[in-house]
């Protein structure tokens, strides 16, 4: 496969998401701009210009009408995914760490950092009501004051929020309380990415530890777990295979001082029942910071700690592929 | 639809004169397109003065999608990108190189990649010092019988009468003996190592079995595809590997197939069941793949 690479940021990519029918592409890098791409053939489409800081996280909802990022300019912005132009500013008092629409796209929440001497917030907004933007009052703000929020999703029905913590630690957050309705802990680090199935049902986290696992939604029950000998810093499941792909290095910091290893930054392709690695794919020059695999399963994209992002389109023989059992 | 958009017109015949008169005798650039391939030729000069045909091939797809992606298609670019011509802008997006997916098969595999970074993993567990004395995994004079062992041996050497030196060397003999089969150390001449008396084998294809049952189908109509022959063959016993030869620009099948079998009797079976088949207007031809 050739994949088309994407040079829209100056530095690393921190996220990247498609959208419901998975023909446009964001991704978002620690550069003040955010980019969005047409799919089919890496047509930037445009930018959402208005950060002034790292942008950490981004979402779009579900009829790709607008587009919801957090930046380190502590600011949470909504933008009209069409135009770019922007529609609210929500600034908060730390860095925004995570942000997502709820299935109707009604509600949004996003986290801060534990960061300057302020605690770690999960903040619950409804866009219904123009009143909570002007005066920038959310419906409901949950503290996390033990350890923070590194990643989070919304659960199925937008019932509640499933929420990563530094410590390893899931929880579920409900959306509608704030109150902490689960907790599960089988993580031992900080938990770098949560994505969810195509049908919300089950959700895979990434962790320092090594680690993807996979998780029941609702139930926080643990699944599969998926173990390699470096930092998961991603992890998606595909929506038509058993299939889940990893992305991770060394941590950035780290690969100066361990430079002989290289050849390390590979995609990993592990079957999702059998917990057993069948495949790699090379291409970046760092550590892969963010995975995510097209809503039709046909192709999956990768963004990089290189600052590029990638999108591959699979081979035939991906699909005729068969793990011996 | 962004892709890149060409202009079906064609230029008037007092355009085409002028930019020949600008250009000298450059023949003008042509478009034909033949099913879904299209083809660009467009002439050039370049500095030196030495005139170059571009032909490019495209090839066109039309693609089906929802009516909320189609209008999406159609939106105007924005932000850093508001300038730019419709179709990918080279600035920000290319195409690299082939990459492919490695296929790992097992987890030992993966393991043993991981071992042999570590050279002194390879190491770990075996012998590399033997001690004179006591024949223990450490040198001579860290020897804890160093004290007690030593003289005695000495001291039975020196009554059957041989010189230490010599007591070394009776010593020291048995080891290459004992070396000989562990795989590091000494260098072990091919023919003496382990599975030497199985002449050869390393050298003969791992192929062997598959094709000794392998299968080439010929007169296969254009529009087949491998689904089709799996559908066909698949009665005959297990395929391990259906290759179908296709044009690479069309996708189209080019008339011929190679079917491995698991076992060569499926293979016969095959060939004496589907010779002379009657498939898509044409009779299939099957014999053994040479």
């Amino acid at each position: 496969m050739k994949p088309i690479l994407l040079q829209g940021h100056e530095r690393s990519i921190t996220q990247i998401k498609y959208n419901r029918e998975g023909d446009l592409l964001f991704s978002v890098a620690k550069d003040p701009v955010a980019n969005v791409w047409y799919s089919v053939n890496g047509e930037r489409l445009g930018t959402y210009n208005g950060h002034t800081g790292a942008v950490w996280c981004v979402d779009v909802d579900w009829d790709t009408k607008h587009v919801l990022t957090g930046s380190a300019d502590n600011s949470c912005r909504l933008w009209d995914c069409e135009t770019g132009k922007q529609l609210a500013l929500l600034e908060t008092s730390s860095a925004v760490r995570t942000c997502g629409f709820d299935f109707s796209g009604n509600i949004i929440m996003f986290s801060t950092d534990k960061q300057m001497g302020y605690q770690c917030y999960l903040n619950f907004f409804d866009l219904r009501d123009p009143a909570q933007i002007e005066d920038n009052q959310p419906y409901v703000s949950v503290p996390c004051s033990e350890s923070k929020i590194t990643s989070a999703v919304w659960g199925p029905l937008g019932d509640f929020v499933i929420a990563g913590h530094e410590n390893g630690e899931i929880n579920q957050f409900s959306a509608k309380s704030g109150e902490i309705l689960k907790t599960v802990k089988e993580h031992t680090k900080q938990i770098n990415d949560i994505q969810s199935a195509v049908d919300l049902t089950m959700i895979i986290t990434a962790s320092k530890d090594c680690t993807a696992k996979l998780f029941d939604s609702t139930s926080l029950d643990h699944i599969k777990s998926f173990k390699t000998e470096r930092p998961v810093n991603s992890a998606a499941i595909s929506p038509i295979m058993d299939h889940v792909v990893m992305g991770g290095g060394q941590e950035a910091m780290e690969v100066t001082t361990t430079s002989t290893r290289i050849g390390k930054f590979e995609a990993r392709f592990f079957h999702a029942a059998y917990e057993e690695e069948f495949g790699r794919v090379k291409g970046h020059f760092g550590p892969i910071n963010c995975v995510a695999f097209h809503p039709d399963g046909k192709s999956y994209s990768s963004g990089g700690e290189d600052g590029y992002t990638r999108i591959h389109y699979f081979d035939p023989q991906y699909f005729d592929f068969e793990l011996e059992a | 639809m962004p892709s890149i958009e060409f202009d079906d017109s064609k230029p008037s015949w007092a355009d085409q004169v002028e930019e020949e008169g600008d250009e000298g005798a450059l023949p003008s650039p042509k478009e034909t397109i033949k099913g879904n391939i299209k083809t660009v030729t467009e002439y050039k000069i370049d500095e030196d003065g030495k005139k170059f045909k571009i032909v490019r091939t495209f090839k066109i797809e039309t693609r089906k999608a929802s009516k909320a992606v189609a209008r999406r298609k159609n939106w105007k670019k924005f932000g850093n990108s508001e300038f730019d011509a419709p179709g990918p802008n080279v600035a920000t997006t290319t195409v690299s190189d082939d990459v492919f997916m490695t296929f790992v098969s097992n987890k030992e595999d993966l393991n043993a990649q991981d071992q042999d970074e570590d050279p002194m993993n390879k190491l770990k567990g075996q012998k590399i010092v033997s001690c004179r004395i006591c024949k223990g995994d450490h040198w001579t004079t860290r020897c804890p019988y160093k004290d007690t062992l030593g003289p005695m041996q000495k001291e039975l050497a020196e009554q059957l009468g041989l010189s230490t030196g010599e007591k070394e060397k009776a010593a020291a003999e048995p080891e290459p003996a004992q070396q000989a089969p562990s795989k590091t150390g000494k260098y072990v001449p091919p023919s003496l190592r382990d599975g030497g008396t199985r002449r050869g084998e390393s050298m003969q294809p791992n192929r062997r079995a598959d094709d000794n049952a392998t299968i080439r189908v010929t007169n296969l109509s254009e529009d087949t595809r491998e689904t089709d022959l799996q559908e066909l063959f698949r009665p005959f016993g297990s395929i391990s590997r259906i290759y179908l030869a296709k044009d690479k620009n069309t996708g189209q099948s080019k008339g011929f197939a190679f079917i491995s079998f698991h076992r060569r009797e499926d293979a016969a079976r095959a060939i004496a069941g589907v010779s002379g088949f009657g498939y898509d207007h044409l009779i299939l031809n099957v014999e053994w793949a040479k």
